[in-house]
């Protein structure tokens, strides 16, 4: 079987955001940079693919700058990935969803993959798109927000996420799968492995060695800004009498919030 | 311009909640921007025989007119199918945005439609305006930061987060109705549905729900997270956790309220025994109203509370679970 794990390195989830002027800018400076947490159980779930069928082989895929390499390295290359490929072009540097996806939907297309697993979004744009984007530039059957995964008889079932539930899916193979929180617990890499994963190939590609032009914006970016304010907290104060401050609350609440 | 069309959502003949808050947006953007083609109209996707008085709430919540594909196919989500009519409607009606609520089949659709049509997708959104052009506001980094972004290409596909838009209804004449053919004949629906397996107990959707009771690590263990669930009943709330006690195995983790959890917008949102970490912020900050409990006067989870009671949690639950008994009578 051969599965392509598509993935991306983003600022971890401890990051403040900063703005910098002039609009719209991010100040970077800041950044620790790791593997999408989404993306990890995409590359966990190839994994133990691989362990129940011998002789699949994984392919980790992203867009990103030099510094991407190291959490290729790390978080998927040691943890189990065969190889990698980067495509490092600084024309990519501003891509939207519809540009990423048509970038790595040109890289899958050099190969035959039996399956391609995502994360189900990335927690800097949170836009949760490019999984299902590269399914249907492929032409391929797509589950989204998965927290099952079976295969028999050259398809699959997937148990995917929706609200109050989950909706049972059945796919014939290949198809792409957006991975969520649950489907697995991704493993840390050992120290042995982190080292081998120095030795596995990396290969390097720019647009032009994928036939293709930067891809066009689909939409503009005009301005950052921080969420709104909020006012003070109003304190309630309970040692001495917790159901005095309890229908202080329930008082507040409806009556000034207006909200029960 | 602009002319906006919004995706009447509906499962098993019920529509959602944010299709209609959507609507209401869309009408009063049509209205006050006022040039000439813009309207606002419904598109409903629904099974054979079923959904006839749609046509009466779509006109009640705003809608100048209601598009309509009937077909078996629409009966359970199939995103082939459902992506297929959506994409003919596009073609047909030419709206400025396609409008879908960022629900389960809305966030799995809305990428799939746009990818199609090769337009932009703007995911998740909170606001949009329409003046001089349209431009929309939406959440990234799970909410720390708001980003403004102006769409390229027509349409754009819109998602907006369930309760982003108020809900308003007037009385008013159902919108006309007009069928059109999905041109979903003999296509292949690929990947599949073929169950839908129903969370135990009929319980509050977190991203759908107006009020949330959420617990953390202040319970100090699973057999406490009961007082979570008995206040949410008393206030019809839905249920949540942080990410300390889904990931200690106390509930399971779609109740996990946070930036690997689900991100809601309730109207309030009461956090009990949560000290707040960024993270969990992420996912909540968004709501109207924080109510914040715990006895760690520092927590930073009172930075962003509007109103905090500063005391033991064991106490003060089951005591405003009575006091909010009592007013609902």
């Amino acid at each position: 079987m051969k599965i392509a794990v598509c993935v991306k390195q983003v600022p971890d989830s401890e990051t403040r955001i900063n703005l910098k002027a002039p609009s719209p800018k991010l100040d970077e400076s800041g950044f620790t940079r790791v593997l999408n947490p989404y993306d990890a159980f995409a590359v966990e779930e190839a994994v133990r693919i691989r362990e129940k069928n011998a002789g699949t082989e994984i392919t980790a895929i992203t867009i990103g700058p030099d510094r991407v390499k190291e959490t290729i390295k790390k978080d998927c290359l040691a943890v189990g990935c065969d190889k990698a490929v980067i495509v490092n072009d600084p024309a990519l540097a501003d891509a939207d969803e519809a540009g990423i996806a048509a970038v790595l939907a040109a890289v899958l297309k050099r190969e035959s993959y039996d399956l391609i697993l995502t994360g189900k979004q990335a927690i800097d744009d949170d836009c949760a798109q490019v999984g299902v984007r590269i399914a249907e530039a492929l032409g391929l059957p797509h589950v989204s927000v998965v927290v099952k995964l079976e295969f028999a008889g050259g398809g699959l079932t997937a148990h995917r996420e929706i609200e109050g539930g989950i909706e049972v899916v059945q796919a014939k193979l290949p198809a792409v799968i957006t991975c969520q929180k649950g489907l697995n617990e991704p493993r840390l890499p050992s120290l042995p492995n982190i080292m081998k994963a120095g030795a596995k190939p990396m290969q390097m590609l720019k647009c032009a060695d994928l036939g293709m032009q930067p891809p066009a914006r689909t939409y503009d970016v005009k301005l950052y800004s921080p969420p709104p304010a909020r006012a003070a907290c109003k304190v309630i104060k309970s040692e001495d009498d917790p159901a005095a401050a309890a229908r202080e609350l329930a008082r507040l609440l409806h009556e000034e919030a207006k909200v029960i | 311009m602009p002319k906006i069309a919004v995706f009447i959502e509906q499962r098993d003949g019920e529509v959602k909640k944010v299709a209609w808050q959507m609507l209401g947006e869309a009408r009063r953007i049509v209205d006050a921007a006022g040039g000439a083609g813009s309207e606002a109209v419904g598109v409903l996707l629904g099974a054979p025989g079923g959904n006839g008085d749609i046509a009466k709430h779509a006109g009640a919540h705003g809608a100048q007119k209601l598009f309509a594909a009937r077909h078996e196919l629409f009966k359970t989500y199939n995103a082939e199918a459902w992506a297929t009519a959506l994409v003919k409607f596009c073609h047909a009606q030419k709206p400025d945005l396609l409008l879908m609520g960022a629900t389960a089949i809305g966030k799995d659709i809305g990428p799939k439609v746009a990818q199609r049509l090769g337009c932009a997708c703007i995911s998740d959104s909170i606001r949009i305006t329409c003046e001089g052009g349209i431009v929309i506001r939406r959440p990234i980094f799970a909410g720390k930061c708001y980003v403004d972004v102006v769409p390229k290409t027509t349409p754009a596909i819109v998602g907006i987060r369930p309760n982003a838009f108020a809900l308003t209804e007037s009385p008013g004449a159902a919108a006309p109705e007009e069928t059109f053919d999905p041109g979903v004949a003999g296509i292949d629906t690929k990947a599949t549905v073929v169950e839908v397996q129903a969370a135990a107990g009929r319980k509050v959707e977190l991203t759908e729900a107006e009020v949330i009771v959420s617990g953390g690590r202040g319970l100090k263990g699973p057999e406490n997270y009961h007082l979570i669930e008995e206040l949410a009943a008393s206030l019809g709330a839905a249920a949540g956790a942080s990410r300390a006690i889904v990931d200690a195995g106390w509930v399971d983790h779609s109740h996990q309220v946070g930036q690997t959890g689900k991100t809601v917008s309730p109207n309030v949102y009461i956090a009990c025994g949560i000290s707040g970490a960024i993270q969990h912020l992420a996912g909540m900050s968004s709501a109207k109203c924080i109510v914040a409990i715990n006895k760690d006067p520092n927590a930073p989870i009172f930075k962003v509370a509007d109103y905090g009671v500063v005391g033991d949690l064991f106490q003060i639950l089951p005591a405003f679970k009575a006091e909010v008994e009592k007013l609902r009578g």
